[in-house]
């Protein structure tokens, strides 16, 4: 059974109507804000080295010499290395506490940690601790930290081999240019 | 015996009903439902050239990419603009389509059996489609992207893949940068789409003539509507990505970016759990449970001549023609592979030894069913033209197990029987009802217009009755007294409308009936 022509014509351009509306509206409604109003970031980012957890062996001349003149070195070092103690403690309390195993088969590489926390926009003291030795107590870095945290803002906590360094979010971004090519 | 075990379910009942009036107002072989995957592709088609324009004034640093969008997408609207939306929003239209394709084979039943290899080679598909999505947004590098970029990094640092976390790539605006880009670049211009390609003729390797175009109406329909749409609500980038910030309102792409807001409200591990679980569940489905299939048809080589007519027609490439093995003077047989028949019959419509003519006890073709085989065809086709009553013509129905109900079309004229498919009805055996049985006319009713539930059999069946495929309607039958007529399961009325037709056309027609080489189709 088909519809008189102009129905369907019709019908066609309805059927092509919906089909427009429902595409258009769900790429790209409702929007979604990723935070809560008022609040901002904080990104803790880690890639440190710990320390190995046996000290590196000098070897001595003839045991230098008994190797292949290929692979001779001055020191015999095992690969693994010791877990990271994080603790980060925001306004005292604590945020992180966890303890990093070094990657690799043979734990011989860095210890990486990524965190993230939604906070409300205002002023926080912020205590990292860590313990990046084979010391079963106690910490081997203390650092403290203000931070000013903006809505919006993505504040991060980088800890390096060195140092750990708190980055503001509020830096201004660097405006996008076309490149020479 | 055949019988309905798919056309009566509800679910398949409510999906006829709504793919009805576009039947209606499209024409079934218009049908966009009866094309999604060819629409799919199209769509495809269209992000393929969409993306080359794009790419030509694309800057793929991590300084000039938004700015080149922004150039692209203002200073020349008409083109790049127009180009840039119909890229995202032929995107969005081929994951619809694409779902509404899942959905419909699901529902119908044709992801089990035989059917399993396209349903299974389909779900890699899935995840293809979607990161192409993603690293289509992620090269924008406005907010949107960050926000996916960030939340991508850090889906992908759950997984034990990664020994320095992808996330530090994304620590600051100084930890991005250009050879990244590249990397999207390649990975979304050239990578994927290889690999999209492959998937598709892995997803369509078993699929005999495969439908890859749709329709021009339809071609012509849906890039109308992305057009309009394209123009009335043009795509445009968010702000230019912070990460010394986030992003506090994102017009996000629900298509493509919902696994996001989950696994804020989440975790990577319940993201993956699900992303996975429901991929391992798409994988496992058309054996929960393993179905239960019809037995495969059986080929008796006394009465095949290896014509090859079956192995053409079979629409799952389930008959091969091998050579002679029982000393008969012909050069090759039929061989069926019970592994790829679906029993759909359409290799009895084929074969010429079909024909309830011969005198043969019990009548046997080159090729049948065991649970509807010939002796029983021509015994059911006998007995439903006996049932045919008069005072005025009287008319043999036959049906499909997958289309509307004949039996309830049955009236004290009309007779009819019920086969696994339209498509395995011998032209000679319409031959037979008229010459006969004692018909005066056949109606032969299938599935809705290039919706065959086993894919080709209306096609074979139209066109062996307009004599264009063999076996062919012999030129004795009068055409006007045969109607073809396709319809939706639930359309019971259009059916009844068809038979009221063709009742008052056999009844204009003089007894004997004229021989013109007229059609006649609902």
């Amino acid at each position: 059974m088909k519809a008189p022509r102009p129905l369907q014509l019709l019908g066609q351009a309805a059927a092509w109507t919906l089909f427009a509306v429902v595409t258009g509206v769900f790429a790209q409604w409702p929007s979604y804000s990723p935070l809560a109003e008022g609040h901002g970031e904080l990104k803790l980012s880690m890639a440190h080295l710990t320390e190995r957890l046996e000290p590196c062996v000098q070897l001595s001349p003839e045991e230098v010499a008994a190797l292949p003149p290929n692979m001779r070195v001055a020191e015999r070092c095992e690969r693994a290395r010791a877990e990271a103690v994080v603790q980060l403690l925001l306004d005292g309390e604590p945020l992180l506490d966890t303890a990093v195993r070094p990657v690799g088969l043979a734990r011989g590489g860095r210890s990486y940690l990524q965190a993230h926390w939604s906070l409300p926009a205002g002023d926080y003291e912020l205590e990292l601790r860590l313990r990046d030795t084979p010391r079963e107590t106690g910490f081997d870095t203390v650092q403290r930290f203000r931070l000013g945290l903006a809505a919006g803002e993505s504040a991060l906590l980088d800890i390096g081999d060195g140092d750990a360094r708190l980055v503001s979010g509020r830096d201004p971004a660097p405006a996008p240019q076309e490149n020479q090519k | 015996m055949s019988s309905r075990y798919h056309g009566s379910s509800r679910v398949l009942r409510l999906l006829a009903r709504f793919e009805l009036p576009f039947s209606r107002a499209f024409a079934a072989e218009h049908n966009p439902f009866h094309h999604l995957g060819a629409l799919t592709i199209y769509f495809f088609w269209i992000i393929l050239v969409s993306g080359i324009y794009l790419f030509l004034f694309y800057d793929t640093s991590v300084s000039g990419a938004w700015l080149s969008l922004e150039r692209i997408t203002h200073d020349q609207w008409y083109a790049g603009g127009v180009m840039r939306s119909l890229h995202r929003y032929a995107s969005d239209a081929a994951v619809i389509t694409m779902i509404l394709h899942m959905s419909r084979e699901f529902l119908r039943g044709r992801y089990r059996g035989v059917r399993w290899y396209s349903w299974f080679t389909g779900v890699p598909l899935l995840w293809l489609v979607f990161i192409f999505g993603i690293t289509g947004y992620w090269m924008v590098w406005d907010e949107l992207a960050q926000y996916v970029a960030v939340s991508t990094a850090r889906l992908l640092d759950w997984l034990p893949i990664f020994s320095d976390p992808m996330m530090r790539n994304f620590l600051s605006n100084e930890t991005v940068n250009d050879r990244f880009f590249t990397l999207m670049a390649f990975i979304h211009l050239v990578g994927l789409p290889l690999a999209l390609v492959l998937g598709v003729w892995f997803h369509l390797l078993r699929v005999r003539l495969p439908r890859i175009n749709p329709p021009r109406t339809l071609m012509a329909g849906s890039l109308a509507a992305l057009l309009a749409l394209s123009l009335a609500a043009p795509a445009l980038s968010h702000p230019p990505a912070d990460l010394g910030g986030v992003p506090l309102e994102l017009q996000l792409d629900w298509y493509y970016l919902a696994i996001y807001p989950l696994l804020d409200a989440s975790s990577e591990g319940a993201v993956w759990a699900g992303l996975w679980g429901i991929s391992l569940f798409l994988c496992a489905l058309p054996w929960l449970p393993p179905m239960k299939h019809p037995p495969p048809a059986v080929v008796h080589l006394s009465d095949c001549t290896g014509c090859e007519f079956c192995a053409e027609d079979c629409p799952y490439g389930a008959i091969e023609m091998v050579p002679r093995t029982d000393g008969r003077r012909f050069e090759l047989e039929a061989k069926v592979d019970p592994a790829l028949c679906v029993s759909c019959g359409i290799c009895t419509g084929s074969c010429p030894s079909s024909s309830p003519f011969r005198k043969q006890q019990p009548l046997l073709t080159g090729i049948e069913l065991p649970y509807c085989t010939m002796n029983d065809f021509k015994r059911r086709l006998e007995a439903a033209a006996a049932r045919a009553g008069g005072p005025g013509p009287r008319i043999v129905l036959v049906g499909c197990d997958y289309s509307v109900d004949v039996s309830a079309a049955e009236q004290r004229d009309v007779a009819a029987l019920s086969l696994p498919c339209a498509g395995m009805m011998p032209p000679a055996a319409i031959d037979y009802l008229l010459r006969t049985g004692g018909a005066d006319g056949v109606i032969l009713a299938g599935c809705d217009a290039g919706d065959c539930h086993f894919r080709h059999g209306d096609r074979w069946l139209r066109q062996r009755v307009a004599r264009e495929r063999m076996p062919k309607l012999r030129s004795r039958v009068p055409r006007e007294r045969v109607l073809l007529s396709w319809h939706k399961p639930v359309d019971v009325a259009g059916l009844s409308a068809a038979i009221a037709s063709f009742r008052q056309r056999l009844e204009a027609l003089p007894a004997e009936g004229p021989t013109e080489d007229e059609e006649w189709s609902a």
